[in-house]
């Protein structure tokens, strides 16, 4: 998921320094230029933007799992859960790995691959988009 | 006011939509499939969500994909655009029920008007003209002969949830009625998955006049005024212009009376929002109701022209439950705008669809033009969708100057990379019946045949 946001500089005075962030896509900033730069609202950073291509392919022998669905992702069934799994988790195809959830529904994803966790790409409680890569599993 | 909108849509629409928020100070939601990545709306948008792989029935299409990035993004409301869920109920439904405005008619007037069948019934109840014709689905071929008798050949038969100029056919006498009775209904059955087909007086020579309709939640209803879309390439538009010229040169007092007709129907629809009720006018003078599209429409910019009224921002302003700020007194109608579909696809080669990637990509400018597209250099066009990349828009005090400034504005138009139909329409627009103002939805296969004749006499 990408979000833009704005022009950065920094402006320094005896009084105080504003700064504001530029987007990566370099698109124009609907900031008010009119008086003193305004505090504008500053955004997150997002996940890298959609650009060229999909997604950076995962190095050698790493697989990704990447979201089927559009929803938020969560790491374990509830919040006093543990996680389903942890970097260094042996998951089989079956293996649920997490839980994504949309419009009210909580969707178990399995992993479809044999092998050990190696990275957990998304905080918990975050939103998620189609085929962004969630975990990147090493198979064997 | 709404702080957010998701745009579930693509292309330029999709940036027509933007557009209009950024103006309001409404943050925007882009959705797009995997080919749509570096698409223009996806660029432009404050936010954007991958919805699915290309297939438009694994992204823009898929309801449940949509809401949910509706959801986690948070939006107020959501605008379909045109085409793929802008006249679906359900989806309208859905949306309402999460909580989510939709940008467009409520979903009684929708299913008031579902298909062509329906319509016709309403049209009939609303006192509005309708071609002679069945009363509803035909059932069986005894039905159709008897019908036929009754109007008088020629005929057309037509699927009940037929749509973009499919699943009609024309019969001339009994033989060929019965056999395209069974072959209508067998291809609806396989296309739409409804074989329903009912019977309509076939109109020779017809031409196709619309008007704009804008409705608020109070029940008021005014129209726009009318755009003349006979230049139709196999039903599908290729040059629309507003006012119509067959109803400034011959026929001026239709524009009251269609424009009243026109409100009738929506009224009888209880229509809110945007919409646009298209007509047949024959040579003599005669309209009938043909149906009514419950969405915006893509040849839109034309009436924003003439009335100087900004129809996708009204949109939202009525989706927000503001009401109408016109009385029909108030809309005013001031010169000519013609616009240009720019289709990529290689009008020397039966049309045939061209994506591929924009090489250079340089869009006309100047006083009195306008373009609506997604189009940009280095931008590949997927093979996914239609191919409309654009809208050439010229507005003139009169009609001879918006088509001074389409020939002038087409001349500039570079694209290379892709074929496209700038040729085309240049072609149009030098045509002599069309810069006459004289011409039905039979001109552009006159034009086409025409020039085949002199290709095939150039060649003996």
């Amino acid at each position: 998921m990408r979000k833009n946001s704005i022009s950065e500089f920094e402006l320094e005075n005896q009084v105080f320094k504003i700064k504001m962030k530029r987007g990566t896509n370099g698109g124009g900033a609907a900031v008010s230029s009119e008086d003193t730069p305004v505090l504008t609202y500053v955004q997150p950073q997002m996940a890298a933007p959609p650009a060229i291509s999909a997604s950076v392919p995962a190095p050698s022998n790493e697989l990704e799992i990447k979201s089927p669905m559009i929803g938020t992702f969560y790491r374990a069934p509830s919040p006093e859960s543990a996680p389903y799994v942890e970097i260094g988790t042996e998951v089989h195809p079956e293996t649920v790995v997490c839980i994504i959830e949309a419009m009210k529904v909580m969707n178990e994803i399995k992993a479809e691959a044999k092998g050990v966790v190696t990275q957990v790409m998304i905080e918990n409680a975050k939103p998620v988009e189609f085929g962004q890569p969630l975990f990147k599993i090493r198979p064997n | 006011m709404f702080e957010k909108v998701l745009v579930a849509n693509r292309g330029e629409i999709a940036v027509r939509i933007i557009r209009a928020c950024k103006e309001l100070n409404i943050r925007t939601v882009a959705i797009y499939s995997e080919a749509d990545a570096n698409s223009m709306h996806v660029q432009l948008a404050d936010e954007a969500i991958c919805i699915g792989k290309a297939a438009a029935s694994e992204s823009y299409l898929r309801i449940d994909r949509i809401v949910s990035a509706a959801e986690i993004t948070d939006v107020d409301a959501i605008h379909p655009g045109y085409g793929f869920l802008a006249e679906n109920a359900h989806f309208a439904d859905v949306c309402e029920s999460c909580n989510i405005r939709f940008i467009g008619p409520n979903s009684r007037a929708m299913n008031a008007l579902e298909d062509k069948a329906v319509s016709r019934a309403l049209a009939k109840k609303a006192g509005v003209p309708t071609p002679p014709g069945s009363e509803g689905v035909v059932e069986n071929e005894q039905d159709a002969l008897t019908v036929a008798k009754r109007i008088g050949y020629p005929v057309m038969i037509k699927a009940v949830a037929g749509g973009g100029g499919r699943g009609m056919r024309v019969a001339h006498n009994d033989i060929s009625l019965v056999k395209g009775f069974h072959t209508a209904r067998s291809e609806a059955e396989k296309a739409f998955g409804n074989s329903g087909v009912y019977i309509e007086k076939f109109i020779e020579n017809p031409h196709h006049v619309e008007f704009q309709i804008l409705g608020d939640n109070r029940g008021h209803i005014i129209h726009l005024g009318e755009r003349d879309c006979s230049i139709q390439r196999r039903n599908q538009k290729v040059v629309e212009e507003s006012p119509s010229p067959l109803i400034d040169n011959k026929f001026k007092k239709l524009r009251e009376k269609m424009g009243k007709a026109a409100i009738k129907i929506a009224e009888e629809a209880n229509y809110t929002n945007a919409g646009t009720v298209e007509f047949i006018v024959d040579n003599n003078g005669n309209f009938y109701f043909l149906e009514m599209n419950k969405r915006i429409q893509v040849e839109h910019p034309i009436t924003e022209e003439v009335t100087g009224i900004d129809l996708v921002r009204y949109q939202i302003m009525l989706a927000m439950g503001e009401p109408l700020r016109h009385s029909q007194s108030d809309i005013q109608f001031k010169g000519h705008a013609i616009e240009c579909r720019i289709n990529a696809e290689d009008p020397f080669d039966d049309f045939r669809p061209s994506p591929g990637r924009i090489e250079m990509y340089y869009q006309p400018g100047g006083r009195g033009v306008r373009v609506d597209s997604h189009a940009y250099a280095g931008y590949t066009i997927p093979s996914a969708y239609d191919s409309m990349i654009g809208k050439l828009i010229t507005y003139g005090k009169d009609r001879r100057e918006a088509m001074d400034k389409m020939s002038r504005a087409l001349s500039e138009y570079m694209i290379t990379g892709i074929k496209t139909t700038i040729s085309f329409q240049q072609a149009i627009l030098q045509d002599p019946n069309f810069r006459r103002g004289v011409y039905s939805t039979t001109f552009i296969e006159q034009l086409l045949s025409g020039a085949r004749r002199e290709l095939i006499e150039e060649k003996a």
